[in-house]
């Protein structure tokens, strides 16, 4: 069971909807929301704020990251995510693209950021949650 | 001569004077002594006129032999003049290789020389000797204006004769020949004979038709054509020696304002720029040299042209002028920008389009995928209400009956928008097996007859994933719509046909009334059958992913008995 992960969706129903089986499923501890990339980053500076100099103990160690979202998508949050020092403050935070698009083109674009770990498409399930588990134990 | 003469006279001096001696010798013998004086003084008398006549004799002869001498040596001459002229007849006429004849006018007597047989083809016994041989073998065309021309001659109205016309040949083609000729007259000055040669000009009058015709491209294409000398300095661009009518028409120039000048007069100077340096190249190397360039015409007006120029050479292989050769391409230009900004506006709205349909599916799915997301969770929670039972079991089947319909309209899509989705070469036999193997529930349910004939090493070069969705597409359906009356029969079967591969999928189901629906049965929501969970998509989709192969595909099929489907692909190696 991971320890705590973040969802990142403009869709409330979503995010509830994710909250829902993360538990059902035993998936983490502790499931935090954003409603969008730029809402998503803030979380993190203020991590960064909070543990100035220090290393920061508790981050997600996984985010299910949405792509089409109002004031900062999907795409801007994984190219601010993997520059600057976030990639070396959070260097075991993995991301799982969850969307709804089919535009192939999107898929592919997925797999070129390092920390994504994979596109899933929605909606999230407890099989895919159990598969993921494998890997993140 | 002159020893003939002497021979002469000393034999007759010799006989006279050996009869005269004889004589004195006979008469001393028989007469008297007393007359023995008398017959001396005879004897004497004897020789002398003897050698008197000898040398009259002598005299005679030998002037006769000066007269003679004087009269061979004249007709020696004569005869070797005689001799050399003809000769020279001879040579001139084998030299000319013309025809020569010769008219005697009040006897019709026709002659003519050997070349009526060596360039007309005539045998020898085949020659008339009248002229009527000779104007029944001139072209019908030409005759009479020959004939008019020839006889105003020989009444001496005119003072040449020349004429061109047509000749037949013993083969009865004709040759165009060219006859000149002139008149012997008698004394009081008319005319009795005529003598004419006969030059064979076919060929330069099919060379002069051919030039001609050749000239009339020139003449007569839309091209303009504009001739250069060569300019040995290679300092400057080459003068205008020629211009073809269509250059006037294309530029407004007349000869008259070109020639002598530089091509530079029509040549746009911003356009040109660009091509200054590689028109320098080739005009120094003399190498033929093509490109597009914006013109002014005399009224100044711009048009596009299509210039290209080509560099001659004389006899002895040197430069001499450069044709240029200019194609008005100001339309063509035209079409093209036209043609340009419709691919450029198709390209945008297909992009737009595509676009449209993502975010469409993206918007429909997103809430789609919420509701499958809560109902695969109200699935583990226990239901008293038997009503509300229902109502959620019938809200979950419509969610994914939704669901499923969005995802072949996706699919699609996706189709529609990789025409040339990756290829590659694949064992039609393995594609059964994947399928089969995916189908393995429904055979062992319905137990269908299988009869499958797979050429055995069959490669297609296609889309894997496609040819198994249309395979299952087609093995659903038939499953779905076999007849309730008799056990399900498939027969799938697969061959090269030239350089095509040829899949034929046949069934003995309910069948289609291809009368009715022929034309809908490919298209998209096209159900034929009230089936619970047809949703008309399949066939559409068979037939969108065989055509983003380049392939093609047939059906026949009737009511009650089956349909069959046949498939072909081009193999492309």
């Amino acid at each position: 069971m991971l320890d705590l992960i973040l969802c990142v969706d403009d869709d409330p129903i979503t995010l509830m909807l994710c909250k829902m089986v993360i538990s059902k499923a035993s998936f983490a501890n502790e499931i935090i929301t954003a409603q969008n990339g730029e809402d998503a980053l803030n979380y993190f500076d203020d991590l960064k704020l909070n543990n100035l100099g220090n290393e920061i103990s508790r981050y997600p160690q996984l985010i299910f990251l949405d792509l089409n979202m109002p004031v900062m998508g999907g795409w801007e949050f994984l190219d601010m995510f993997s520059k600057h020092d976030y990639p070396k403050l959070f260097k075991d935070c993995k991301v799982i693209v969850l969307s709804s698009t089919i535009d192939p083109a999107d898929i592919n674009k997925a797999k070129t950021y390092p920390m994504v770990h994979d596109f899933m498409s929605k909606p999230i399930t407890k099989e895919m949650l159990e598969s993921l588990k494998q890997v993140f134990h | 001569m002159k020893n003939k003469s002497n021979k002469i006279t000393l034999l007759f001096v010799f006989f006279s004077i050996l009869l005269a001696v004889i004589s004195y010798g006979l008469s001393n013998n028989f007469h008297f002594t007393s007359q023995s004086q008398l017959l001396q003084y005879g004897f004497i008398k004897d020789l002398g006129f003897i050698i008197c006549s000898g040398l009259f004799f002598k005299f005679i002869l030998s002037r006769n032999d000066i007269r003679n001498n004087k009269m061979f040596e004249k007709m020696k001459t004569n005869n070797d003049e005689i001799r050399e002229s003809n000769e020279r007849y001879d040579i001139v006429a084998k030299a000319t290789s013309d025809t020569i004849w010769d008219w005697k006018i009040q006897e019709d007597d026709f002659i003519w020389n050997k070349g009526i047989q060596g360039v007309f083809g005539y045998k020898k016994e085949d020659v008339g000797k009248t002229s009527k041989w000779w104007f029944d073998r001139i072209h019908p065309e030409d005759s009479i204006k020959m004939a008019m021309k020839l006889y105003s001659f020989i009444e001496q109205k005119t003072e040449k004769w020349q004429d061109e016309y047509r000749f037949k040949c013993a083969d009865g083609t004709y040759k165009y020949v060219f006859d000149r000729g002139f008149l012997v007259k008698d004394d009081e000055g008319n005319a009795i004979r005529m003598i004419g040669a006969i030059q064979d000009v076919t060929k330069q009058k099919e060379e002069e038709q051919r030039l001609k015709l050749l000239e009339t491209v020139i003449t007569q294409t839309k091209d303009a054509v504009i001739i250069t000398e060569s300019e040995k300095s290679n300092r400057t661009i080459p003068k205008i020696v020629f211009v073809n009518p269509a250059f006037t028409e294309m530029t407004g120039y007349k000869p008259t304002d070109v020639i002598g000048k530089t091509p530079a007069i029509f040549m746009g100077k911003k356009s040109i720029k660009h091509e200054m340096e590689s028109l320098g190249k080739a005009l120094r190397g003399k190498e033929e040299f093509k490109f597009e360039t914006l013109n002014h015409k005399k009224d100044g007006e711009e048009y596009w042209v299509n210039f290209s120029m080509i560099p001659i050479t004389n006899q002895d292989g040197d430069h001499s002028h450069w044709i240029s050769i200019q194609r008005d391409i100001t339309e063509e230009k035209k079409q093209e920008k036209e043609k340009e900004q419709l691919i450029r506006e198709l390209t945008q709205n297909n992009k737009d389009l595509k676009q449209f349909s993502y975010i469409t599916s993206h918007n429909l799915r997103a809430p789609l995928s919420n509701l499958t997301g809560l109902l695969n969770l109200m699935e583990e929670i226990p239901i008293e209400n038997a009503e509300l039972k229902e109502i959620i079991n019938g809200f979950s089947t419509s969610t994914h009956l939704l669901n499923e319909t969005i995802n072949d309209l996706v699919k699609v899509v996706i189709i529609k928008d990789n025409p040339s989705i990756q290829k590659e070469e694949v064992l039609i036999k393995d594609v059964f097996e994947n399928v089969f193997n995916q189908l393995s529930f429904l055979i062992s349910l319905h137990k269908p007859i299988l009869k499958i004939e797979l050429e055995k090493v069959t490669i297609l070069n296609i889309n894997k994933a496609y040819l198994e969705s249309i395979l299952l597409n087609l093995f659903t359906n038939a499953v779905k719509y076999r007849s309730p009356k008799r056990t399900l029969r498939i027969f799938v079967s697969s061959k090269e046909v030239g350089d095509e591969i040829v899949l034929v999928f046949k069934d003995n189901g309910i069948g289609i009334d291809l009368e009715r629906n022929g034309d809908k049965i490919f298209g998209l929501y096209q159900r034929f059958h009230n089936y619970p969970d047809s949703k008309g998509l399949g066939l559409y989709l068979v037939k969108s992913q065989v055509e983003s192969m380049s392939g093609s595909i047939q059906v026949e099929s009737e009511v009650d008995k089956g349909t069959t489907f046949t498939i072909t692909f081009k193999q492309i190696r």
